[in-house]
């Protein structure tokens, strides 16, 4: 392996692509390692739906927030799960911008990795709500109260990106499946399979004209999906920003949350082609320039994320407000401090490790630096939502916040319901689309 | 009036083959790629309007809350404060712009169409793998087979009546 692969080791083609890829969906019968795979999963989002029963029989209360730390996991592991699926829109909408042959096999991938995301992160602010029945209220809907949604808060907004972000992400995902099903319903082994996937397919068979109006649309679409993703982190980064909260209140939120999306993005991507690579054997078409792309641009987003770190030091001793500096003194040496220092380790150190070609190419360094990175992202929504909480202006305010049993169950089923439905991606659908791959692999044979 | 399916082993040959067979009838391919296509699209234009519509719309229904339907004093700040209207105004925008495209291209290619009496051709299997397919319904059966003989079709095959 080296960075210089090409993006499909010599010898690949295409008829051998498409009956290997299709082949891993088709299968009668799952791997023994995926049954493995999907128990401590499929537990993990039984914890989920339960812990999110009780919760709707208890209230928020079984949760640990209070005054003054309101905001806890459930907001942590949103910010954390849509940055998490932004990355996969980036790869997917961006680089097809850009014409870059290698995301071609590592674009399904990452839009199911964003759907999964963006999922679990869609789950959390209606629980936060306290009273999540009433969820639509968000809604704009013409009601006998008279009443309008609060269009001037940063929170709405965030309603609107992110009721935007899911729904345009699979139309997006499901596009670009479209041939790849129609691939799928042709291939099927079993009657069954023909008209589940043929029902998926909707009839695309490849004519000129589905063909035509499909290439136009897609890049029409990765067009606005690209801005599109940065909006929704802005408004994400809006939501802290807009309060005049000690912490938040800062200009620098909205490109900050957009590097952290990067980079919490590629490390998920890493994570998941390194092994899926090797276990379904897909080492021909996902090589070394995949890994060292992926390596590069996640020491690149590193470095942004790095820069932000600094700057946000800058800022609050050079503003000398004071009490932005007495939080920050409590980030840097205080109850919490030993989460922002994980956080620098995690996210700015670590990921320096990806200046070596032969690291990039390290398997095993790449897949630790990346769940290291994870950690580090989940470690810096921490210190953003509770430390800067945790010091309000008034003393006589400060307190100190504890998660309880109630929010690791929720936040590890979210893992596990991520997990869960990549493994079903894996299963169900062809994890590498095979016809964009058909663009750069040779027609036949050699 | 009868219709035939033929594949070819690669584009070029289909590309080459089309101009021959589009006299005899109705002709339509099945490739596993898109081919060159010059023709231009409507999509793009759908998109645009949908959006731009999404957004005036959205950004219409923010002013019409904030000044007519529940006007609310703030410390006298003004009921018109465009620049917060924007966000919303985008996101329904890009959410009508996609749905718009989506739809759409459903809507200019009849689709779902599940069913095709093309389908029955055991040929067309291949047109979503590797093999380039053309349909050709046509009044002129037998100079239908000569010429896709002449053009290097790898198989023909004659769809039941």
């Amino acid at each position: 392996m080296t960075p210089f692969d090409p993006v499909a080791l010599p010898g690949s083609n295409n008829p051998d692509m498409t009956d290997h890829v299709s082949g891993i969906a088709l299968r009668a019968n799952a791997f023994g390692w995926w049954r493995i795979a999907t128990v401590l999963p499929a537990a993990l989002t039984s914890g989920l739906i339960g812990s999110i029963l009780y919760l709707f029989f208890a209230g928020v209360g079984i949760w640990g927030i209070d005054w003054p730390v309101a905001w806890g996991f459930a907001i942590i592991n949103y910010v954390w799960w849509i940055a998490i699926a932004s990355g996969g829109t980036f790869i997917s909408a961006l680089f097809f911008l850009t014409r870059s042959e290698w995301r071609n096999s590592i674009n399904r991938i990452a839009e199911s990795m964003t759907l999964f995301g963006a999922a679990c992160a869609g789950i959390y602010p209606i629980l936060h709500l306290g009273r999540p029945w009433f969820f639509y209220w968000l809604f704009p809907y013409p009601n006998t109260m008279d009443l309008w949604p609060q269009f001037r808060s940063p929170l709405l907004w965030d309603f609107f990106a992110i009721l935007t972000y899911v729904t345009s992400s699979v139309m997006f995902w499901y596009l670009g499946l479209l041939p790849d099903l129609a691939t799928l319903r042709d291939r099927a082994p079993t009657r069954g399979k023909q008209v589940v996937y043929g029902v998926m397919a909707l009839g695309f068979r490849g004519t000129s004209s589905q063909w035509r109006h499909y290439r136009v649309l897609y890049g029409v679409l990765a067009a606005i999906m690209a801005p599109l993703v940065c909006s929704v982190h802005s408004i994400v980064g809006l939501d802290f920003a807009g309060a005049a909260t000690v912490g938040w209140h800062s200009t620098m939120y909205p490109p900050f949350f957009i590097f952290g999306a990067f980079l919490s993005g590629f490390a998920t991507v890493l994570l998941l082609i390194i092994p899926m690579r090797r276990l379904l054997r897909l080492e021909r078409y996902i090589t070394g320039r995949h890994l060292d792309v992926m390596g590069r641009l996640l020491l690149t987003s590193s470095l942004f994320v790095g820069y932000a770190y600094i700057m946000d030091a800058f800022n609050t001793y050079y503003g000398g407000e004071k009490a932005e500096i007495t939080m920050f003194q409590e980030k840097l040496f205080g109850y919490y401090a030993g989460i922002y220092w994980a956080t620098v380790l995690f996210n700015v150190l670590l990921p320096q490790l990806l200046w070596f070609a032969a690291i990039r190419l390290n398997e095993l360094v790449v897949a630790l630096v990346s769940i290291g990175v994870i950690v580090g992202m989940w470690c810096e929504r921490f210190t953003i939502v509770v430390v800067s909480l945790h010091r309000p202006r008034l003393p006589s305010a400060y307190g100190l916040y504890h998660a309880t049993i109630w929010d690791w169950l929720t936040m590890l089923g979210t893992v596990g319901f991520f997990v869960f439905g990549i493994l079903l991606v894996v299963r169900l659908i062809p994890v590498i689309s095979m016809f964009e791959m058909r663009e750069i692999l040779a027609p036949r044979r050699p | 009036m009868k219709t035939l399916v033929a594949s070819f082993a690669s584009e070029a040959r289909l590309v080459k083959a089309l101009p021959g067979l589009r006299p005899l009838g109705v002709v339509e391919t099945y490739t596993p790629q898109a081919l060159e296509d010059d023709r231009s699209s409507i999509l793009p234009l759908v998109v645009l309007v949908a959006g731009l519509v999404g957004a005036v719309c959205g950004f219409g229904m923010q002013v019409y809350a904030n000044m007519i339907g529940y006007p609310i004093d703030i410390g006298g700040r003004p009921e018109f404060s465009w620049p917060a209207f924007v966000p919303i105004a985008f996101e329904i925008g890009v959410l009508s712009a996609v749905l718009a495209g989506f739809v759409g291209f459903l809507v200019v290619n009849r689709l779902p169409r599940l069913y095709d009496p093309v389908d029955e051709a055991s040929l067309m299997r291949g047109a979503t793998r590797d093999r380039w397919c053309v349909s050709i319904r046509t009044e002129e059966l037998d100079r239908a087979h000569t010429l896709l003989r002449e053009l290097a079709a790898d198989n023909v095959e004659e769809l039941p009546a």
